[in-house]
């Protein structure tokens, strides 16, 4: 096989998985992939329904403050947690694949990150609704999203390699996911929070990915250089780690499955 | 005597096993949890043992030819195909081997029960690494070949164990071109038509210049289709020879201790 021929199948098999993952999500349910649309709109009507009374001097459109937050952070969630058991679930099929195994990881991120885009037209459908004005800054969207999409996968990387040696770091990610959640001003406003824990969010780089969209979509402002500069370190640099992480653990891996 | 040594020196091994050990290094009693293993590092207790899943083995198969694997449970075979197919890499000794050309085909196929026939065709097709353009070309073929026609639509958690067998097989086997086919425990499932069948089309593979090598536990698989066999047992060579002979070995080896 030429080099050429080799990417090319090499995106085959990745376009395979992810049509299956996308399929077996929704594999008995009616309504299928359309969840991926109407989850985020539900969660907003229900986190609207409580805070947006409470947060209303601070936040200006809470619906969309909130919804920006949650579709980043289900992207997130949803990448690094299915693709944690994404070797132990591919068993049989490691050993005959002829492609590095790591891209049974890289297709479920990727599977998070066309979910992703399923919202993002529930999320395109609110701010119509809402008359968010929408300015230039906008085209810098993608950007985020591709350093939290790189950022996820390297965590991926780190988390599949831990879980085939102790399963356990389910239930403690789990643990870990709640706090996060919690630490990235999903649906608080973050200047409310004073002391240690403000730093924390402000170091968070969930926070940051979040931060930086809420500016771009309702602000309508660009981020800042430092703050392009931080998110494309934490992706680059997450992905790196994991796979170095992941690469160094490979023939351990085959062992232990 | 004097000529046949030349011709197998002449002819390069298909794949030459040289060597091979394989040590797993197993925690006594094992850490099942975080928790248990920081404990026991703190405790200075997680001890660990070796194990010799595979010692010194070293056999090569020609071009050609269909060996069978023969051995009990636990003998250390599939461990061995794992280090042929290139997903182990064993402790010492190495395997040479053209690692594009392997076909490893188990009874675990690897499908999804809740992707329907045809999308398990092209996922399956793909990991084997079949282009899409020569899935849609063989994709009537592998259809005939499992004979599910009128299937193909249904989920495979539908399907029989010997139909998701056949289907695995018709998709291992759809390539026309040489290869090296491991077959682990294949044969010994499905009707007898379709053993029938599968046998032929190995036989079909085999005059095309394929080399097959069948792991099995049964003689019966090994005699019937194997000109060679290799006996492993609890990780070592016990006899390479004709597969009759082999097979004669390993089945007083078996009366013996029942």
């Amino acid at each position: 096989m030429t080099r050429v021929q080799q990417k090319r199948q090499y995106a085959f098999v990745i376009r395979q998985l992810t049509a299956r993952e996308v399929k077996r999500k929704y594999a008995r349910s009616y309504l299928g992939v359309i969840w991926s649309v109407l989850n985020p709109l539900l969660s907003m009507a229900v986190l609207s329904l409580i805070f947006s009374q409470l947060f209303k001097r601070s936040i200006e459109n809470y619906p969309i403050y909130y919804l920006t937050g949650y579709i980043l952070w289900q992207a997130f969630t949803g990448a690094t947690t299915s693709a944690m058991t994404a070797l132990a679930d591919n068993k049989a099929l490691l050993l005959r694949v002829k492609f590095p195994m790591g891209i049974f990881i890289l297709s479920r991120a990727y599977t998070a990150l066309i979910n992703l885009a399923y919202s993002l037209i529930a999320y395109a459908v609110m701010l119509m609704v809402f008359r968010i004005p929408i300015k230039w800054s906008v085209l810098a969207a993608p950007l985020i999203i591709l350093c939290l999409f790189l950022f996820s996968l390297g965590l991926s990387y780190i988390l599949a390699t831990a879980y085939v040696f102790f399963a356990d770091i389910k239930h403690l990610y789990t643990v870990a996911l709640t706090l996060w959640m919690y630490c990235s001003a999903i649906f608080y406003p973050a200047e409310q929070l004073n002391g240690p824990i403000r730093l924390v969010i402000q170091i968070n780089p969930i926070y940051l990915y979040i931060s930086c969209l809420r500016s771009v979509v309702l602000n309508g402002t660009l981020f800042t250089g430092t703050e392009l500069l931080r998110m494309l370190l934490w992706g680059i640099l997450a992905c790196a780690a994991g796979c170095f992480i992941f690469n160094r653990n490979k023939n351990r891996i085959m062992q232990r499955i | 005597m004097e000529w046949q040594k030349q011709t197998t020196q002449l002819s390069e091994p298909e794949i030459e096993v040289c060597d091979v050990t394989m040590e797993f290094r197993r925690a006594k009693d094992e850490a099942g949890s975080v928790k248990e293993f920081v404990l026991r590092a703190l405790r200075r207790q997680n001890r660990f043992e070796t194990f010799k899943a595979l010692d010194r083995i070293s056999f090569s198969v020609e071009k050609g030819e269909v060996v069978g694997l023969i051995g009990t449970n636990g003998s250390g075979k599939s461990t061995l195909l794992k280090i042929i197919s290139g997903a182990l890499i064993p402790t010492a000794g190495q395997v040479r081997v053209n690692r594009e050309k392997v076909q490893l085909l188990t009874l675990g196929t690897g499908f999804d029960p809740e992707l329907t026939g045809r999308e398990n065709v092209y996922l399956n097709g793909a990991l084997t690494g079949y282009t899409k353009r020569f899935l849609d070309r063989k994709y009537k073929d592998i259809v005939r070949f499992a004979e599910l026609e009128g299937f193909m639509e249904e989920k495979v958690r539908n399907y029989s164990s010997g139909m998701v067998s056949r289907l695995g097989f018709a998709i291992a086997t759809a390539r026309n071109t040489p290869e090296i086919l491991i077959l682990d425990e294949v044969l010994s499932v499905g009707d007898m038509f379709f053993r029938k069948k599968s046998e032929a089309r190995i036989q079909e593979m085999i005059h095309g210049g394929s080399t097959v090598l069948i792991v099995s536990h049964a003689t019966s698989v090994i005699r019937k289709n194997c000109t060679k066999a290799v006996w492993i047992e609890k990780g070592k060579l016990r006899a390479v020879g004709t597969a009759g002979k082999v097979c004669d070995v390993y089945e007083k080896m078996r009366e013996g201790t029942r």
